[in-house]
């Protein structure tokens, strides 16, 4: 009876946990080539996104999406030099799934579909996914996407940076970072990685790169509640300038008084109801 | 070359995706919300209420029954991949909103289409092997669960949309108690509705009217205060082109009309009362509907706004 059930409902035991994987996007290194963007396309086999012109700046992407997992952002900044020169500098980013510690995508599924992986990385399982669509306004990052329930790829269900799980499978690493010709995108434990990062933030701090941060360790203000990033970055500038929160949301945490609001509209009207039908002598 | 942004995010691009859901979305909302609305006021009416409330509230089983049928269709029918509906059910996890919400429609729908039969056998209107079958079951017993599950049903959706990013359903607390208070307006409304047409008396149908009239006034308390807390965020449903669905509408004929009918109506009598009672419902009906619709709606315009998610995000 239960082992039908499990059958029927695709429920399987999750492998052993192992060390957690992750990425470091040291911003500071991009070139902005794109090579991650089309590595991912390519690995995962992603449809093109048609061609479009974004005509704001070279990225031409625009968002991350169901078949965009990988997105290179182009910030023009026109700043003051020391000299009262005005100068332009490019900020560049390669935007990814952050595989939060602890995930709003993953939090709202009701299948159980979004799932943590023995990585410690988040990921959508395409054969439980039934494209309720869920996840996809909860990630604070507007990361996940459904495809179109008429599309070719994969149509109907969620899509996002697996952190090329099938690569780990193999001990390999994910296409991205393989692909990345700065080492702006560096794979590994993310114990190591965040060591790394503390690392490089010191040097360019030392440098006089005084707006420099990182973004998603575990002491920042934006692990507040979606606790630290898997995929985390080192900024140039603030998060905003990168449309990253200040302090991501995680919606879990406001459910109790919100149920409770519901709650107590419910009780007062049936004891109003109550009232009024029992009054009738 | 280029002007210093005039943004303070990456040119004036979304920070969160735009939601995929359709209009299936919200016509469940509402017709969900009903359904647990008619289901308590019946269940009330049934033990509290004189004998000619008994009588003509009892219809609200019915509209609750009958409510409850399209909206597993209407939820399957949004999803990308229909034919995985199941799933929903493969897991309990109750802080997610939308598996709680499966879970309470499961509950709620044979308990309220039970508890119709169960009517139905009793005036007669189901007769033979099934009537047998449904007199078997436990009224009271139907009664107490279906109005538990209808009120989670009813509640749940507000808080379904605030459990989320979108600025304009996250921002306030109060979406939740908003929503819960326009099912209850809708539920009672529908069965006056019924109870007027079918010619119930004066003194149920005022009755009906109070307790009406009480949800209205929740959905205002509600609604001002939801629309206070999000302050700039409820733009894109206070202005633009969801501005008239939303005042004249949701505001308008579902609170403020029906308030004002209620008042007028409880100086007649009769007929004249009847057509005020079924007016007022039916505007109150119509306002639920337009309230859902359109906070839904204007939802999707608010993902888009970045300002509004920086807002969001940064207390
Ligand atoms: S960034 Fe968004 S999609 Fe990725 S794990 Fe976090 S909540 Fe989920
Ligand atoms: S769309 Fe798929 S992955 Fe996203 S919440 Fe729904 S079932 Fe889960």
């Amino acid at each position: 009876m239960i082992d039908s059930y499990k059958r029927l409902m695709n429920l399987q035991d999750p492998p052993p946990a192992k060390v957690a994987k992750g990425f470091f996007t040291d911003t500071s290194l991009c070139i902005g080539c794109k090579a991650c963007e089309v590595a991912c396309k390519q690995w995962n086999q992603l449809p093109a996104d048609g061609f479009a012109l974004t005509a704001t700046s070279y990225d031409n992407t625009g968002a991350l999406g169901a078949t965009t997992w990988r997105h290179v952002q182009f910030i023009e900044q026109a700043k003051t030099n020391g000299d009262g020169r005005r100068d332009q500098r490019w900020l560049m980013m390669s935007d990814v799934c952050k595989h939060c510690a602890n995930a709003a995508c993953l939090e709202a599924c009701p299948t159980g579909a979004l799932v943590r992986t023995e990585y410690g990385t988040v990921y959508v399982q395409q054969d439980i996914c039934n494209g309720c669509g869920f996840c996809v306004p909860a990630c604070p990052f507007g990361v996940i996407d459904r495809t179109p329930k008429e599309g070719e790829f994969q149509a109907g269900t969620a899509h996002k940076c697996t952190l090329c799980y099938d690569r780990l499978k193999d001990d390999m690493t994910p296409a991205c970072a393989k692909s990345c010709p700065t080492a702006s995108i560096q794979f590994g434990d993310v114990a190591e990685l965040r060591e790394r990062a503390r690392r490089r933030l010191g040097e360019l701090q030392a440098r006089g790169e005084s707006t420099a941060r990182l973004y998603g360790m575990p002491e920042g203000k934006e692990a507040e509640e979606v606790g630290p990033l898997h995929a985390f970055f080192l900024l140039l500038d603030e998060p905003q300038k990168y449309n990253l929160p200040e302090i991501p949301r995680l919606p879990r945490k406001t459910l109790g008084e919100r149920y409770a609001w519901s709650a107590a509209v419910g009780a007062g009207f049936a004891l109003v109801a109550a009232l009024v039908f029992g009054s009738r002598r | 070359m280029t002007a210093e942004p005039a943004t303070p995010g990456y040119y004036r691009y979304p920070v969160i995706r735009r939601p995929v859901w359709t209009w299936e979305v919200p016509a469940y909302f509402w017709l969900g919300g009903m359904a647990g609305g008619a289901f308590l006021t019946a269940s009330l009416g049934q033990r509290l209420g004189s004998p000619d409330d008994r009588r003509y509230t009892a219809d609200g089983f019915y509209l609750a029954g009958a409510a409850i049928l399209p909206c597993a269709p209407l939820l399957i029918a949004d999803l990308g991949r229909p034919e995985r509906f199941h799933h929903m059910l493969r897991v309990f996890k109750p802080l997610s909103p939308m598996n709680l919400g499966a879970w309470t429609l499961t509950a709620f729908a044979p308990l309220a289409v039970g508890r119709a039969a169960t009517q139905a056998a009793h005036t007669g209107l189901l007769r033979g092997p099934l009537a047998a079958l449904a007199r078997l079951l436990p009224t009271s017993v139907v009664e107490l669960t279906g109005t538990l599950s209808g009120m989670v049903l009813a509640g749940y959706t507000g808080v379904l949309l605030a459990a989320t990013n979108v600025p304009l359903w996250a921002k306030s607390k109060l979406l939740g108690g908003v929503f819960m208070a326009s099912a209850m307006s809708s539920g009672s409304a529908a069965v006056a509705l019924v109870a007027a047409r079918r010619g119930a008396p004066d003194a149920t149908l005022h009755r009906l009217a109070r307790i009406e009239s009480a949800a209205s006034l929740g959905e205002v308390a509600m609604l001002t205060g939801y629309l206070g807390q999000s302050g700039r965020t409820a733009h894109p449903l206070t202005r633009g082109r969801f501005a008239m669905p939303f005042w004249v509408g949701a505001v308008g004929a579902g609170m403020l009309l029906p308030l004002l009918l209620h008042r007028f109506a409880g100086r007649h009598r009769g007929g004249t009362l009847r057509s005020l009672s079924g007016a007022a419902a039916v505007c109150s009906l119509a306002g639920s509907l337009a309230l859902r619709w359109s906070i839904f709606e204007a939802g999707k315009v608010s993902s888009e706004d970045q300002a509004a998610s920086f807002e969001l995000s940064s207390d």
